[in-house]
C-alpha cells in the first residue's frame, strides 16, 4: 500500500519527467546550434549559363562548405542592364541575404544602391567595389593573347578579328581594347569584322585570299564566335588553309574539343572555380560581418593544346567539386 | 450564449483558414524545382537542360511566377543524386526533377519525397515500375525506347529498299555492321539494340553483325572501340549501329583517324553535335525526340507539381504516369 507521501513524490517524479522532456523538446536544455543558411543570389550578364560551368562547380562547392542557399539566374536578353537592375530588386525583396552580380552596364549596376551586400564580378579594375568584388583584368588578358599570337608570326600576317557588334559588352570591349594595342604597337594591321550569322564568318573567312593572299590570325570576341568559327574551319578544310591560328578566349567544352584537335590554337582561359568560390566566400565573410572584402585578382592563363594534358592545366579546366 | 460562442468560435475558424489560404496563395509567386542529372557531361541531358532553363524563363515571364532551378550533377553516383534529393528537400523545394543514376535504385528518392511530401517527375531514365506505382506523385517523362529504334532501323530499311547499294557498300549482298551499346543498366540501350537489329532484319536487310560493344553512351569509348574494330576488320564494315548520337560521333572520330570514309553511322537522340554531323554529312541519321517538347512538358508538369494544380491537360499523361515524347527520322538527304 503506498501511503500519501508516496503518491505525491511518484506525482512529482512524473511531473519532473514530463518537465524535463519538454525543457528537451524545446530547446531549453540541449540547444541545437542554430545554423543560419545565407540567401545568396547571382545575377549573370548573359541570358545563358554555359560559359559559367566551372564558376557554378566553384559556387555549389562554396555554397555547400558554407551553408549558403545559392541561385544562379541568367538574364532574359543578353546585356540587358534594365532587367538585371529589376532582378537585383526582386532578388532583394525575395529574401536575398546577398547578392553576386556580373554587371551587364557597369556604369549602371554598379551605381545602384541596394540593401543588401553585393558582390561584383568586374571585368576590369573598378572605382565601385560594394561589399566585395573579383577582378579579371580582360584587357591584361587580351594583351597576353595577342602577345602569343604575335610570337613568330610572319611579319605580312594579317589580323582578322571576328566580332558581334550586338552584343559587345564589357568584357568583350576590354578584351579587344588589349589585344588592339599590342597588335598596334607590334605594327600589325587588324581588321575587325562583324559576324552577322556564321555565313558572316564564312565570308570574312574566305576573303582572306582575296584580300592579303597570305595568311591571317584570326582573333574571336566571344567564347561563341571562336567555337563557330573553329565549326567551320573544321567542315571546311579549305578555308582554314589561309588562317596561320584560331584564337579565343573561354573554356567551353567544345572550345577544348577544337583545341585538342588542333582546330584552334590558342585560348586564354581565367579560373573559373575559384571565381565561383571566392565570390559566394566574400559574400558569406560580409554576412558574417567581416566588413567589406578587398577586391580579389584574378589571373588568366595561355593554353595550347600541348598544355591540355598538364595536370595543374586539367585541374583549371575541368575542376572536380 | 452557447450559441453565441459556437458562432464566434466557427467565424474564427473561418477566418483563420480564409487567412493561411491568403498565405499560401502568396507563397506560390514563386516555385523552386530541384533538378538532379545522372551526368551532366552527357550531351543528350546537356541539351535538354539548356532548353529546361529556357522554358523556366518563358514560364517565369508569361505566368508572373518566379521559378528558381537548382540543378546538380550526380556524376553517375546515385549517393551524390540521394544527397543531392536530402539538400533539395531541406531547401525546401516544391518538387523534384529527377533523371535517376541507377533506374532500379530509385527507391530511396522515392521514399524521401514521399515522407516530405514532394512531387517527382523523373526523366529520360524510366525507374521500375514497382517504384513508379507506390505514390501517386511521381511523374515520368520520356521516350518510348522501341518506338526510337524501331525508327532507327527504318531510315536504313528506307534507303535499302530506295537504293541497296547505298548501304550495301561493297555489293556483296550482306550489309556488315558493328554495334555500339550504351550502358547495360539502362533499358533504353537493351531495348535499343534489339529492336534496331529486328527492325533491319524484318524489313529485309540482309544484314551480318561483325562485332559490338558496350560503350556506355560516351564518345571517346566509343572512339576506341571503333578503332579496335577498323583494324580488325579493315574495308569490312559498311554500317555503324549506335544506340545515341554521343557513340556515333565517337565511330566517326575514329574513322577520321583512320582515314576511312564512306562508311554509313546512325545514332539517336538528335543532340547538337549529333544534328551538327547530320548537317556536315558525317551522319548518315539519328532518330530525334521533340527536345523542345521533352523539356516544356518536364517544366509545366513539375509546375502544376509545385502548385497544387492538375497535370497540365495539353500533356496527356499514361495511367497518369506517363509521357512518351514524339519522335522522328532525321536523315541527310544528299547521301555522296
Amino acid at each position: 500500500m503506498i501511503g500519501r507521501g508516496g503518491r505525491a513524490l511518484i506525482l512529482l517524479y512524473a511531473v519532473l519527467l514530463a518537465v524535463l522532456f519538454l525543457m528537451c523538446s524545446t530547446d531549453l536544455v540541449i540547444r541545437e546550434p542554430e545554423k543560419e543558411i545565407y540567401q545568396i543570389a547571382v545575377i549573370i550578364e548573359d541570358d545563358r549559363g554555359d560559359n559559367y560551368s566551372n564558376f557554378r562547380k566553384g559556387m555549389d562547392q562554396a555554397a555547400m562548405e558554407f551553408n549558403a542557399d545559392v541561385h544562379f539566374i541568367t538574364l532574359y536578353e543578353k546585356l540587358d542592364a534594365d532587367q538585371q537592375l529589376e532582378l537585383m530588386e526582386r532578388e532583394q525583396q525575395d529574401g536575398a541575404d546577398a547578392l553576386i552580380v556580373v554587371p551587364a552596364d557597369e556604369g549602371r549596376v554598379s551605381g545602384k544602391h541596394a540593401a543588401v551586400p553585393v558582390i561584383f564580378l568586374y571585368p576590369g579594375f573598378a572605382e565601385n567595389t560594394g561589399a566585395g568584388s573579383i577582378v579579371t583584368d580582360y584587357r591584361k588578358m587580351g594583351e597576353e593573347l595577342a602577345r602569343e599570337m604575335l610570337d613568330g608570326a610572319a611579319k605580312e600576317c594579317t589580323v582578322l578579328e571576328l566580332i558581334d557588334t550586338d552584343s559587345m559588352g564589357d568584357v568583350d570591349s576590354f578584351f579587344l581594347e588589349g589585344a588592339e594595342e599590342v597588335f598596334a604597337a607590334a605594327g600589325y594591321s587588324s581588321r575587325a569584322v562583324a559576324r552577322q550569322g556564321q555565313e558572316g564568318i564564312r565570308a570574312a573567312l574566305e576573303g582572306l585570299e582575296a584580300e592579303s593572299g597570305g595568311k591571317a590570325l584570326v582573333l574571336a570576341q566571344n567564347p561563341e564566335i571562336l567555337a563557330e568559327t573553329a565549326a567551320i574551319m573544321t567542315d571546311n578544310p579549305d578555308l582554314a588553309e589561309h588562317v596561320e591560328g584560331l584564337y579565343g578566349r573561354g573554356s567551353t567544352l567544345p572550345i577544348l574539343n577544337y583545341l585538342d584537335r588542333g582546330q584552334i590554337t590558342g585560348i586564354c582561359v581565367t579560373d573559373g572555380f575559384s571565381t565561383g568560390y571566392l565570390s559566394v566566400l566574400a559574400a558569406v565573410r560580409t554576412l558574417e560581418g567581416d566588413g567589406a572584402q578587398e577586391p580579389v585578382v584574378m589571373e588568366s592563363y595561355y593554353i595550347e593544346k600541348k598544355d591540355l594534358r598538364d595536370p595543374a592545366c586539367e585541374k583549371l579546366l575541368y575542376p572536380i567539386e | 450564449m452557447l450559441k453565441g460562442r459556437l458562432l464566434l468560435f466557427l467565424f474564427l475558424c473561418m477566418f483563420l483558414s480564409a487567412c493561411r489560404g491568403g498565405q499560401k496563395e502568396e507563397e506560390k509567386a514563386s516555385i523552386r524545382i530541384g533538378i538532379s542529372l545522372y551526368r551532366g557531361e552527357d550531351t543528350f541531358i546537356n541539351n535538354i537542360c539548356g532548353i529546361l532553363e529556357e522554358k523556366a524563363k518563358e514560364y517565369e515571364r508569361e505566368s508572373g511566377i518566379k521559378v528558381v532551378l537548382d540543378i546538380q550533377d550526380a556524376k553517375g553516383s546515385q549517393n551524390v543524386q540521394n544527397n543531392q534529393v536530402e539538400r533539395f528537400i531541406s531547401l525546401g523545394c516544391d518538387v523534384l526533377c529527377i533523371n535517376p543514376v541507377d533506374r532500379m535504385d530509385a527507391s530511396v528518392i522515392i521514399d524521401r519525397a514521399m515522407t516530405a511530401g514532394v512531387p517527382v517527375v523523373f526523366f529520360n531514365r524510366q525507374p521500375v515500375e514497382e517504384d513508379m506505382n507506390r505514390w501517386d506523385e511521381l511523374y515520368y517523362i520520356g521516350v518510348d525506347a522501341k518506338e526510337t529504334a524501331v525508327l532507327q532501323g527504318k531510315m536504313v530499311v528506307d534507303l535499302y529498299r530506295e537504293d541497296a547499294g547505298a548501304v550495301d557498300l561493297n555489293g556483296d549482298g550482306v550489309v556488315s555492321y558493328v554495334l555500339l551499346e550504351g550502358e547495360t543498366s539502362h533499358q533504353d540501350s537493351l531495348i535499343r539494340t534489339e529492336w534496331s537489329v529486328r527492325t533491319l532484319k524484318n524489313g529485309g536487310v540482309p544484314i551480318e553483325k561483325l562485332t559490338g560493344g558496350i560503350a556506355n553512351w560516351e564518345r571517346s569509348q566509343a572512339s576506341a572501340l571503333m578503332e579496335q574494330w577498323l583494324a580488325a576488320y579493315p574495308d569490312t564494315i559498311e554500317l555503324v549501329v549506335s544506340n545515341n548520337d554521343d557513340m556515333a560521333l565517337g565511330a566517326i572520330d575514329a574513322m577520321e583517324r583512320a582515314g576511312v570514309t564512306g562508311v554509313n553511322v546512325i545514332g539517336i537522340d538528335g543532340t547538337t553535335p549529333g544534328l551538327e554531323a547530320l548537317e556536315s554529312g558525317k551522319l548518315l541519321g539519328t532518330v530525334s525526340a521533340n527536345k523542345e517538347l521533352y523539356a516544356s512538358v518536364i517544366l509545366e508538369l513539375a509546375a502544376s507539381c509545385a502548385l497544387g494544380e492538375e497535370p497540365p491537360e495539353e500533356y496527356p499523361l499514361e495511367g497518369g504516369t506517363y509521357y512518351w515524347t514524339p519522335q522522328e527520322i532525321l536523315i541527310r538527304e544528299n547521301k555522296d
